[in-house]
């Protein structure tokens, strides 16, 4: 192609690169080792590139190590060997080959050495003292995609916080990832799409590939272009506080602020004897950058293509240019003020004028939807928001009611049980992952929605809680719904498998994640005091606990345990009187309806009909005689239940770290969280002599390297007092037992549903299990059968469900009634509604 | 009252009566072992009876203390007939006649027994300050923690020593090497308070002094004179027995003593000798201690760090820091620290100024079953916090984390040991609830049987005296019974 390389600026590095390979078309594929790049499968592609860029594999040859007698005892990571450098007591953090950083937070740099680490590591812990991060290709990533260091920025920044010379294994590291990373851009401009560079040889690199040059669009000489690098310049997020001062005509810009930072500055300078001149020149100088056009549909094979050849390409939304997709008239309410944090996390998304793709990670409670509103009215295109449960997208609907001034009528809901599209050429849509990808067959209305999202091009695609979806059902929601930009919400971006990692190619690099303590301290979540409650297994069950050779039956035996109970029992008494309200989690159903029923409880679990639930959880919320409720893991993500002070875990899914964030979120929201004083309680009950003991300490590992402390109780005080406790006597313990004992396996497993029936969204669904026989075999009496064994039916434990549903029924309030009537009413209007544009197609 | 004391006492206690009687011939030990051993209550009763020429009926000194207080008092006469001090006869009790004069000896001056030692009134040419001794003592007894732990190749205590080392079991030589290397019992006494390090260290020697055929009272004689001795003032070497004299080497290579020259016809107590059996934490604490060990000895700079000027000693910088996650951060780069912390914790890198870890449920278990306890390893935690965690708070370490600690510890601990002895084959039942009664009294009882008839106690001793009491009197009744169905028939 050698007409193409006239317009390559003669550039003697590029020279140096090219001479190495002995044809333009060897190039292709020798950097990576893939001859046969036609065929392979996405997934491996990205294994590959991640495995690539992986400090793990790293071997530093030629050091000298001293040794003492202590050495041993690290084994190669002993790093003693390091330079300390001279005035390393004003330093912040050290760095080690592997690339983990460990930084002191009392140090007076410590916010500035925090803001870069933000931006360039991945948070490994952060409680009090000494925080830990973890440098690797993904946070590179995102450092160069979002706030746009380059990798001398990165390596002089480390090098003047570190106490210890940099190691020469990261400076390469950091030079090979961010030479790559993020420089190739996918920016999508008056419906076109541009490739776009700020080095020009890359993209030359780039255009001598001729699976992309057959993509390039021709026009005229079909020159590479050469444009002013986008710059902030005049975006303002609405809800900031930019937005405030604009707002207001002439302010003052932040000048106190501004005054800390010069101190900051000086504390700095003068302890370090460096100036920064980096920073400083990125603004003097204009930014270009090189870009070509590409066709439309040729988007995904370059896109694949650049990966393969190790330029991943960030997507970049022009969503100001964007003149043929309809604007979306909707903004902030005047009230809807955005918190600090949340304004970062927006403004790492919009950087630089433009909309990128990526995660945001925010504790529960801390606002995760209102940064995803922000983002909406930002953009002001079509959006999609993809949520987890019916439940959920309720939620979201509501929320975008509450935070923004958009017509109701613009915002539609795609669920089993509602499927309209909104009036007008441009509006948002809340459905459900598995509504999107269900690949059965569907009804003729979905499938017209189907169509709809599909046939469309979408402003902004919102992917509430992202770590629930495993990576191929993303793969299949990406492909069917184009959106110019992706934003993923998360409280955990952590899984026990580690398809995590695909997400950082499939969405976008994880633009902001906070800190759980600052947020807390600052009073926009809850603070919590986590215990670990050790129940002693009872002598009884912990014999058949040994002896039960089923796994998931063994589980019954702890899960059940009366000591367990007790406790459960003493602790929601102990806090209702205290005048909190709480919720109670259990994975396992049988162990929920047996808990709830014998405390006379209300209870929530997948089989539970859509009604019944939001009468309990409305009585939950408004009704002062429930103070307590029982969930099973449905309850786990997005239920926004604020008046929640209290949680009692009896039952958890094994070791997963992520449920217990999830759990602990349901209370930060904690609507008194601001009182004076307030505490929320979260208690996890755990049998003690048993796995459970174990998977508890692996369950709060998230959790406590976040900060939170669990404190041990072997003992509540005053149980032995309580009045009323069940299950105290021999005899109880037994028949409790051999109700136990005469549970099948599965009552012993774990609720495979989610909200909806969505099996596949639940991170381990055990779908082997599904297709088990439909008939069971036990042993027991003939008697028994017959009714012999002095059995007879009694409703000794009824279900507080039914009562209230019972309620519900006798004493309705005139402004409830007022409410069900309204409620009918816009369904009769959607429906017509949808009617009219089925008739319109 | 330090764990080592209570080591000491034992010791004391193991001694038969015989050894006392000489042990109380010395003024000076008398009041040795008043200031030290006795409990607060016991010193009442012995100052007391000190002036009281005739005995005192026992029902009158129980009097003297509260009856809810009768555990305490109980202990106190125990620990007062185990070291022999009081005498009891037909229910009176009085002060062991040698203890009672050479007490009295000993608070009131007077006579030639040279207990307190003999003060050298013309002092040598050159001047001994305090300084320089505290210098002196905290080098010599460096040189032995820096041996245990190798440090520092260069630094070699005495053969004595380091025979002293091996036979308690702190170090072991392997087979073909000449060179003993540090045990796990060596570690666990690293972390140990100075105070009780000198102790174990003569224990250990008291013990051994047996074998090398020296009269253990004069042995025990002069460990605890010492104690009452002047610090900074010069003694008389000529008064001292043979034993003592021989004594003075091994003691000098500890920094008990100073001695100018080998030949010298005085020497100097230290600082470690004179707060051996006093409550102050003699010459520095556990960390000074430690931080001493640290400081790799060399010779020009002994003379310019400044020893501790006083028993409370400046405050030590902390270098641990604890994490609520249970990750532990060391600013340090000794080896011997190194090595103290990897003993509980899985250590996982280091830097050269620093070093990063992680406390475990396995590595708390695997310190225990080194012999380590739960507190030992809480108090070392503590002491050596980094300045940051004391500014947080009052309690320094997280507390999740010191309850977490001690959960490990106790979780291997389902089965209670406990030492103790077995009273059994009572005559009646009475007999039985009457001493049960009297063991719960005492504080002493753990289990006893109804139906077996027997008591398993803690300490056998005061349960025992009670009985032969109860005995003698039961016999006076029957006897006095028998008198008066004689008189009446």
């Amino acid at each position: 192609m050698p007409p193409k390389r006239k317009s390559a600026p003669t550039n003697a590095s590029f020279d140096v690169k090219r001479s190495r390979t002995a044809t333009p078309a060897a190039s292709v594929s020798s950097s990576d080792d893939f001859s046969d790049y036609e065929a392979p499968e996405e997934g491996h592609v990205i294994h590959n590139v991640v495995s690539k860029f992986s400090l793990d594999e790293r071997s530093s040859k030629s050091i000298v190590r001293k040794t003492d007698s202590v050495s041993h005892i690290f084994g190669k990571r002993d790093y003693s060997y390091l330079t300390l450098k001279p005035n390393h007591a004003t330093r912040p953090l050290w760095i080690d080959p592997e690339g983990n950083i460990i930084m002191e937070s009392f140090s007076a740099l410590a916010p500035r050495a925090q803001e870069f680490l933000t931006a360039i590591a991945e948070p490994i812990s952060r409680p009090q003292f000494i925080h830990e991060y973890r440098i690797t290709a993904h946070s590179l990533h995102a450092a160069v995609a979002s706030a746009g260091l380059t990798p001398d920025d990165l390596i002089s920044t480390l090098e003047r916080f570190s106490k210890v010379s940099v190691p020469a294994d990261i400076a390469s590291f950091i030079r090979e990832c961010t030479e790559s990373y993020g420089k190739v851009k996918l920016v999508l401009k008056d419906n076109k799409y541009y490739i776009e560079c700020k080095e020009p040889e890359t993209l030359q690199k780039l255009i001598q590939d001729p699976e992309i040059a057959q993509g390039r669009v021709h026009e005229g000489d079909g020159a590479v272009v050469v444009a002013k690098a986008p710059q902030m310049g005049g975006l303002v997020i609405p809800g900031t506080k930019e937005a405030a001062g604009a707002a207001q005509a002439p302010t003052q810009p932040g000048a106190p602020a501004a005054e800390k930072d010069q101190l900051m500055e000086d504390v700095f300078t003068s302890a370090t004897g460096i100036h920064e001149d980096g920073e400083g020149d990125d603004d003097d100088e204009e930014d270009t950058v090189h870009s070509f056009e590409i066709a439309r549909d040729f988007v995904e094979v370059a896109q694949k293509r650049c990966l393969n050849l190790g330029y991943p390409i960030s997507e970049e939304y022009a969503f100001r240019d964007d003149t043929t997709n309809a604007e979306l008239p909707i903004d902030l309410k005047p009230h809807a003020r955005i918190r600090p944090y949340q304004e970062v996390s927006l403004n790492k998304m919009f950087g630089n004028g433009r909309a990128k793709s990526g995660i945001i990670v925010l504790p529960c409670g801390a606002g995760k939807t209102l940064v995803g509103i922000s983002a909406a009215c930002t953009i002001k295109k079509s959006v999609v928001v993809l949520a987890t449960s019916a439940m959920s997208v309720v939620q979201w609907r509501q929320q975008f009611i509450q935070w923004c001034n958009i017509d109701p009528d613009q915002i539609a809901i795609f669920t089993s049980e509602s499927k309209t599209a909104f009036k007008g050429d441009a509006g948002i849509i809340v459905s459900t992952y598995s509504m999107v990808t269900n690949s059965g067959n569907r009804s003729h209305d979905s499938q017209k929605m189907m169509d709809f999202l599909t046939s469309r091009e979408w402003g902004l695609l919102i992917l509430d809680e992202v770590h629930v979806v495993p990576a191929g059902m993303f793969r299949k929601t990406l492909t069917c719904i184009s959106a110019h930009t992706k934003l993923g919400l998360t409280a955990t971006l952590l899984r026990e498998d580690d398809k995590i990692s695909d997400l950082n190619f499939l969405i976008g690099p994880k633009l902001y994640e906070a800190n759980w303590m600052e947020l807390a301290e600052q009073g926009h979540i809850a603070k919590v005091q986590c215990a670990e409650v050790w129940c002693p297994m009872t002598p009884e069950f912990y014999m058949e606990y040994l002896n039960e050779p089923d796994a998931r039956k063994r589980t019954l035996h702890y899960i059940m345990n009366p000591r367990k109970f007790q406790a459960c029992q003493f602790l929601i008494d102990y806090h209702e009187k205290r005048g909190d309200k709480i919720i109670v989690f259990s994975d396992n159903v049988y162990a929920l309806k047996a808990y709830a029923l014998k405390l006379r409880k209300a209870f929530i679990y997948g089989g539970t009909p859509q009604q019944e639930r939001l009468s309990i959880l409305e009585n939950f919320q408004l009704n002062p005689n429930v103070n307590t409720i029982f969930l099973s893991k449905i309850g786990d993500t997005s239920l926004d239940l604020p008046e929640a002070t209290c949680l009692i875990q009896i039952s958890a899914h094994y070791g997963s770290r992520r449920q217990e964030a999830q759990r602990l979120g349901r209370i930060l929201r904690a609507k008194r969280r601001n009182d004076e004083g307030f505490n929320a309680f979260f208690y996890s009950l755990v049998s003690k002599d048993t796995a459970e003991m174990y998977y508890s300490t692996k369950r709060q590992a998230f959790l406590v390297d976040q900060g939170y402390a669990f404190k041990v109780i072997t003992h509540l005080q005053g149980i032995e007092k309580f009045p009323g406790l069940a299950y105290s006597t021999l005899a109880e313990r037994k028949e409790l037992l051999e109700q136990v004992v005469l549970q099948n396996a599965d009552a012993g497993g774990q609720e495979g549903d989610d909200f909806d029936g969505a099996r596949g969204l639940s991170f381990n669904a055990n779908s082997s299990r599904k297709s088990k026989a439909k008939f069971k075999r036990t042993t027991g009496k003939l008697s028994e059968l017959s009714g012999g064994s002095t059995m007879a039916y009694i409703e000794t434990n009824k279900s507080r469900n039914k009562e209230l549903k019972k309620d519900q029924y006798k004493k309705k309030s005139s402004f409830f009634k007022k409410l069900d009537r309204d409620r009918e009413k816009r369904q009769k209007e959607q429906l017509a509604l949808k009617e009219q544009y089925s008739g319109a197609n | 009252m330090s764990s080592t004391i209570r080591g000491f006492d034992d010791y004391l206690e193991s001694l038969p009566p015989i050894t006392f009687r000489r042990l109380y011939q010395q003024p000076a030990t008398t009041l040795a072992i008043f200031r030290r051993m006795l409990p607060n209550l016991a010193k009442v009763f012995v100052t007391t009876l000190l002036y009281n020429e005739t005995p005192i009926p026992q029902a009158d000194l129980e009097v003297w203390a509260r009856p809810e207080s009768s555990r305490e008092r109980e202990d106190a006469l125990g620990k007062l007939r185990r070291l022999f001090i009081i005498k009891e006869e037909n229910g009176q009790i009085s002060l062991d006649p040698a203890f009672k004069k050479n007490f009295r000896l000993a608070l009131t001056g007077g006579g030639d027994h040279h207990s307190f030692g003999v003060p050298v009134r013309t002092p040598e040419k050159k001047k001994i300050d305090l300084q320089f001794l505290d210098q002196y003592a905290a080098k010599q007894f460096d040189t032995i923690l820096h041996f245990m732990v190798q440090t520092a190749s260069n630094v070699h205590p005495s053969e004595g020593v380091k025979h002293l080392l091996v036979t308690s079991g702190l170090m072991e030589r392997h087979g073909g090497r000449s060179e003993p290397t540090i045990t796990q019992n060596g570690f666990s006494f690293l972390l140990q308070a100075g105070n009780a390090q000198i102790w174990v260290l003569l224990i250990q020697y008291l013990e051994m002094s047996e074998t090398l055929g020296m009269e253990k009272t004069d042995v025990l004689h002069f460990l605890l004179m010492l104690g009452s001795l002047d610090l900074g003032r010069a003694y008389a070497v000529e008064t001292l027995t043979q034993t003592q004299k021989s004594m003075l080497a091994d003691l000098r290579d500890y920094g008990v003593v100073y001695q100018r020259k080998t030949t010298s016809d005085c020497f100097y107590p230290t600082r470690l000798a004179t707060t051996l059996t006093s409550d102050s934490s003699g010459l520095r604490s556990v960390s000074e201690s430690f931080n001493a060990a640290l400081t790799v000895h060399d010779p020009s700079a002994s003379t310019t760090i400044p020893p501790a000027p006083s028993s409370l000693g400046p405050v030590e910088k902390g270098f641990i820091m604890i994490e609520t996650n249970y990750r532990i951060y060391a600013y340090t780069s000794s080896p011997l620290q190194i090595a103290v912390l990897d003993l509980f914790c899985n250590l996982s890198s280091r830097f050269p100024n620093f070093v990063t870890g992680k406390l475990s449920r396995r590595s708390i278990q695997s310190a225990i079953k080194l012999g380590i306890t739960a507190d030992q390893i809480i108090d070392y935690l503590r002491t050596h916090a980094h300045v940051q965690m004391r500014k947080i708070s009052v309690l320094v370490l997280p507390p999740t984390v010191v309850d977490q600690i001690r959960l490990w510890e106790i979780e291997g601990e389902r089965m209670k040991t406990t030492t103790g002895y077995l009273f059994k084959e009572f005559a009646t039942v009475m007999d039985w609830e009457e001493t049960r009664r009297y063991a719960e009294e005492l504080g002493v009882l753990r289990w006893a049987g109804k139906e077996q008839r027997m008591l398993f106690v803690t300490r056998h001793e005061g349960v025992a005296d009670w009985l032969k009491r109860r005995a003698v009197k039961l016999q006076q009744q029957q006897q006095m019974l028998a008198a008066k169905k004689a008189a009446g028939t």
